[in-house]
């Protein structure tokens, strides 16, 4: 990634009380990525994030957005980032069309034009006018996206955005965020705790435990490519497929071996030649879930033990 | 700031309970008026007053004021001009408003601010905290905006809310006063700083509304303070009503001490240096303006700080 990244966290601490909430976070943000936040609930997501949009002071450390301090320049680097955290609230006695206006007038330069054309692209037209305590949880989503694209930022970050939404609406809002960090070379900046949700969203995971960074991850390692195969008996097999060169694991009866697709057929072929028994071969995809729960040793349950 | 001053503009007037506390007022008021003149027409039925007899008793009771012993100077002046006004009238057959007139009315209205007090704290205590409550905070604060800046609109707003109140107190008794009682006969004198002069009665109410609006102003801005701290807009508006009615007792009991000059409650009311009412003798105009100022700063920099320092996790 030669690329300038867009956000740039460092050395984010925050400590309430005693507490250390956050501890020592880095991590940069580029164009056109989706990046998740993932971690168990009380890892310290929502605090990192209200200290990226200036909601909370951090301790120590700063935020930096196309290279200005959150801190230092707090109004110049928070006109280039759309918020949602989490549902978004709005005014609920007023129109989605006021509080559109209300959010316009608090930006630089943002013509009546520009809020026509949001409210097109969230495909909101027919029910703008209408009050948004009558919307229902999708709709105010909706209007929670409009709000944050109103003033064209280069950063988009949203804090559990999917909460309470019905499969359809999320998956609805999973193509509008697609379509904005495709089409409009947007950083998105995504927590959840729904680890299919970000998995499908996301092109990049960020964990975080514990008020620490885990892991970084790109969904596409994720999903390396491995087999699973079974085979009797299995001493023969395991000796056949490491002889041929695979790294091999041994997983529930059979065995995960890590390969491309073009070496299964020839694999099978030395198996069959060997008088091996084949009774399986299908690709395997280990879930997010299965990564997630070896990453933060099991979630919270572990932790309590440990603790 | 015109532009955020514009957005709580038009938060608060969507908002019902805005146009009920507005109707509410325009209801009382006439209502109030409506007794006034029921009760005026049933007690008073065959008592026919002549006004130099009621000019008479105010210029016996003046008098009789100038003799006590520990009047304030203050206090003195009043009654001496009142003595002078009353002499005049007398004098020059110059009639004063009947009671019974729009003008007289008009006149007393600063009386009925307190209701614009009540209305004002509604909205003071709640502008703030109102946002912490429905989770929009974190909408407003997450904006090229700085903190210190939505904190101004919001105070400038809920205080134009008071005075366009009391602009509609003002307003509504005259008119409901026309209805009701119509024009009066009578003349608006006044003491010019040497001799009596004939005055306009619009002045002299807007003045008194004017000063009678302090209060109003303070108690809003305790309000709007507490409703920052808190983020309870009940909380604020509890405390401040029950402040806004126990405080001026409170004087009383604090008469005895020093500690009265500098208390707030002696000084809201500044009509007290025109009605000759004063709730303690030796405090002046000048101290007054300067005692309240400063409890405004006070108010002030309480919520600035409180707004721009603290973390948002509502």
């Amino acid at each position: 990634m030669s690329e300038q990244p867009i956000v740039q966290i460092k050395n984010l601490s925050k400590t309430i009380g005693q507490k250390k909430i956050i501890k020592n976070l880095n991590l940069d943000l580029y164009k056109g990525q989706v990046t998740g936040f993932l971690g168990p609930n009380g890892a310290g997501k929502t605090t990192t994030i209200r200290m990226m949009v200036g909601l909370m002071r951090p301790t120590s450390g700063d935020v930096t957005i196309d290279g200005l301090s959150i801190q230092k320049d707090y109004e110049e680097s928070i006109q280039k980032v759309g918020v949602i955290v989490e549902n978004p609230e709005m005014y609920k006695y007023m129109s989605g069309y006021k509080n559109l206006l209300h959010f316009s007038r608090m930006h630089k330069g943002i013509a009546k034009q520009r809020i026509d054309e949001v409210v097109k692209q969230v495909g909101m037209q027919n029910r703008i006018n209408e009050k948004v305590g009558s919307y229902s949880l999708g709709m105010r989503q909706r209007l929670g996206l409009a709000q944050a694209l109103l003033h064209d930022p280069k950063f988009l970050i949203l804090d559990e955005p999917t909460n309470g939404l019905d499969p359809a609406g999320i998956r609805e809002f999973r193509m509008y965020l697609r379509k904005v960090a495709s089409e409009n070379g947007v950083a998105v900046f995504v927590s959840s705790h729904l680890l299919s949700e970000i998995e499908l969203l996301c092109d990049r995971i960020a964990v975080i435990q514990n008020g620490e960074l885990i892991d970084i991850k790109n969904v596409n390692d994720l999903h390396q490519s491995r087999y699973y195969i079974q085979a009797e008996p299995a001493e023969l097999a395991e000796e056949v497929l490491t002889g041929i060169g695979f790294p091999v694991t041994r997983h529930e009866q059979g065995f995960l071996v890590d390969t491309e697709s073009e070496h299964v057929p020839g694999a099978v072929n030395m198996l069959v030649n060997a008088g091996a028994k084949i009774y399986a071969v299908q690709p395997y995809r280990a879930t997010l879930e299965d990564q997630f729960l070896e990453m933060t040793g099991g979630g919270q349950i572990a932790q309590a033990h440990t603790e | 700031m015109l532009k955020l001053i514009q957005n709580e503009w038009m938060k608060l007037w969507s908002k019902k309970s805005s146009w009920i506390m507005m109707i509410l007022l325009v209801i009382i008021l006439f209502a109030g008026m409506g007794i006034t003149k029921w009760v005026n027409t049933t007690m008073n039925e065959g008592i026919d007053e002549r006004w130099e007899d009621r000019v008479t008793a105010e210029l016996v009771n003046n008098q009789s004021m100038l003799s006590t012993p520990e009047l304030s100077d203050a206090q003195r002046e009043y009654y001496e001009q009142q003595l002078a006004i009353a002499e005049h009238r007398l004098e020059n057959e110059l009639p004063p408003y009947e009671y019974t007139s729009m003008q007289q009315q008009v006149l007393d209205s600063h009386l009925m601010l307190s209701l614009v007090t009540l209305f004002t704290v509604v909205v003071a205590a709640g502008i703030v905290a109102s946002e912490f409550s429905q989770g929009t905070i974190k909408m407003l604060l997450t904006r090229p905006v700085k903190r210190w800046k939505i904190l101004t609109s919001k105070y400038i707003t809920s205080m134009i809310f008071g005075v366009l109140l009391a602009v509609i107190t003002v307003a509504v008794t005259a008119l409901a006063g026309l209805i009701f009682f119509g024009i009066g006969d009578g003349v608006f004198l006044r003491w010019d700083g040497s001799e009596v002069v004939e005055g306009s009665f619009w002045l002299q109410a807007l003045k008194l509304a004017a000063l009678s609006f302090a209060s109003t102003w303070m108690i809003g801005t305790f309000a709007f303070m507490l409703g920052t701290v808190f983020r309870s807009s009940s909380l604020a508006i509890g405390l401040s009503i029950f402040l806004m009615f126990t405080g001026v007792q409170a004087v009383f009991l604090l008469s005895n001490y020093e500690i009265v000059k500098y208390y707030l409650f002696t000084h809201t009311d500044l009509t007290q240096y025109y009605t000759g009412t004063m709730l303690v003798p030796d405090i002046t105009m000048t101290m007054s303006l300067i005692v309240l100022f400063v409890y405004f700063v006070i108010f002030m920099a309480i919520s600035y700080w409180m707004f721009s320092k603290r973390d948002v996790t509502a």
